[in-house]
């Protein structure tokens, strides 16, 4: 068994898990990146991604998925993640995120070219969190393929 | 006489009633709404605490921190104060001790202060008085959401970095116990280190990605955010218990007032029967 390391998710509302894992897979702004226990220590900054756990004494290819809506993670002793919203795949409402995505899309094609950049980049995440989502709820894009 | 003041005890027992039936449910609504406010204050606090505190620590061990967010980097002019108030009256000394605090602060302060008034009271305190309010937001604090402080706070960093404001101070209530509360001023920016040399001796190189700069530049309004919500939800939690506290007295203060009202209303009751015998009895006697 591999050694496991100590895994915290913290929202602005919640303690969203806490647990040993052995493996947990997040995008920073520079692409997916793997963290192990004994990780030298970083501090890095999430993108709008995928989250993936593998959690202590789980089979090799028993991961625990969740989407993630940025934020960032530090790297010590024990790994901490801090974000302003995540969710289970299992928790996801497939039916809430594509009307939310097709809302989005609706608003960027009838304001993009002369609405507040401010509101066009709002769009535009919320297009990629919906993104993120449906693929996390359809079981993330490492299970596709 | 006596039958006068007998209506005008009973209409005073009246308006009593109804008012300490007013006060003794907005008590119970107080009281229902406190719990859940708590409930919700508690997790936020175990969490934000976490978070700011992490953040604190990160700031501490790092030696790489742009230089614009710590203390002593510029000359302190304008100050922004963000002042947490409640949108509703009726709850004791809650707001008026927030709004002193506050008026103190900007007294001790030469320059013209840009306010950020949170809650309704704070906002209408400081328009009678001329004061420049930079922003508000104005409904009950009991449900903001994390994301509508990161739409309120965006601005004030915004202008932090222009230069616009050169310190931003949240005044608050803090939530001691439901009995307790203290009103609490917190310097947010610029950042005072406390260079810790246990924290020093036992740093490690950190990886910063992408860049130093941008980790702080996240982790920096991140703090502001999260505090803010912080300082709003307990505040949320601080006026409940506030008003569940005023509406007690209220209530207790009503009913002492009822007894001393019934007791005098039943003197004059009896005085009343007392007048009546010794007419009946004066009237009887006449005719023997």
């Amino acid at each position: 068994m591999a050694n496991s390391v100590k895994l915290e998710i913290i929202t602005p509302s919640k303690l969203f898990y806490r647990g040993d894992v052995e493996l947990v897979i997040v995008t920073t702004l520079e692409g997916d990146e793997g963290f192990m226990a004994g990780h030298s220590w970083a501090c890095k900054l999430l993108d709008i991604g995928e989250l993936w756990i593998q959690e202590a004494g789980a089979a090799p290819d028993d991961f625990r998925v969740a989407a993630l809506a940025g934020g960032f993670i530090d790297v010590k002793d024990s790994i901490i993640i801090y974000t302003d919203a995540v969710e289970w795949s299992s928790d996801i409402d497939m039916e809430r995120v594509l009307s939310e995505k097709a809302k989005a899309e609706d608003w960027l094609v009838q304001h993009e070219s002369h609405a507040d950049p401010n509101d066009v980049m709002k769009a535009k995440i919320a297009i990629s969190k919906s993104a993120i989502r449906s693929s996390v709820a359809e079981g993330g894009h490492r299970h596709k393929r | 006489m006596a039958a006068e003041s007998m209506q005008d005890i009973k209409r005073r027992i009246k308006s009593v009633t109804s008012t300490e039936h007013i006060t003794n449910a907005m008590k119970l609504v107080s009281a229902g709404k406190l719990r859940k406010a708590k409930a919700i204050f508690e997790k936020t606090n175990e969490n934000s605490h976490y978070i700011t505190h992490t953040i604190a620590e990160i700031f501490n061990s790092s030696q790489d921190i742009p230089q614009g967010y710590l203390l002593g980097n510029r000359e302190i002019k304008t100050t922004c104060y963000i002042v947490v108030t409640s949108c509703r009256g009726l709850c004791g000394g809650f707001n008026s001790n927030i709004l002193k605090e506050a008026q103190r602060e900007i007294d001790a302060d030469w320059e013209e202060p840009v306010i950020f008034a949170i809650g309704t009271k704070a906002k209408e305190y400081f328009e009678k008085r001329n004061y420049k309010i930079y922003d508000d937001y104005l409904a009950p604090p009991e449900n903001i959401s994390f994301l509508e402080t990161r739409e309120m706070s965006r601005p004030i960093i915004e202008m932090y970095n222009r230069g616009e404001i050169d310190e931003v101070v949240l005044i608050y209530t803090s939530f001691i116990s439901s009995m307790e509360q203290e009103v609490r001023n917190v310097t947010l920016l610029p950042f005072e280190i406390e260079r810790d040399p246990e924290i020093m001796r036992n740093a490690k190189p950190v990886e910063y990605e992408p860049s130093v700069e941008a980790v702080f530049n996240y982790l920096i309004p991140k703090y502001v955010e999260m505090m803010i919500y912080a300082a709003v939800v307990e505040s949320a939690t601080c006026e409940h218990a506030a008003r569940r506290m005023a509406m007690e007295n209220a209530t207790d203060n009503a009913r002492e007032m009822l007894d001393k009202l019934s007791l005098n209303y039943n003197r004059a009751r009896q005085a009343a029967i007392t007048d009546e015998i010794i007419e009946i009895v004066a009237g009887s006697e006449a005719q023997n």
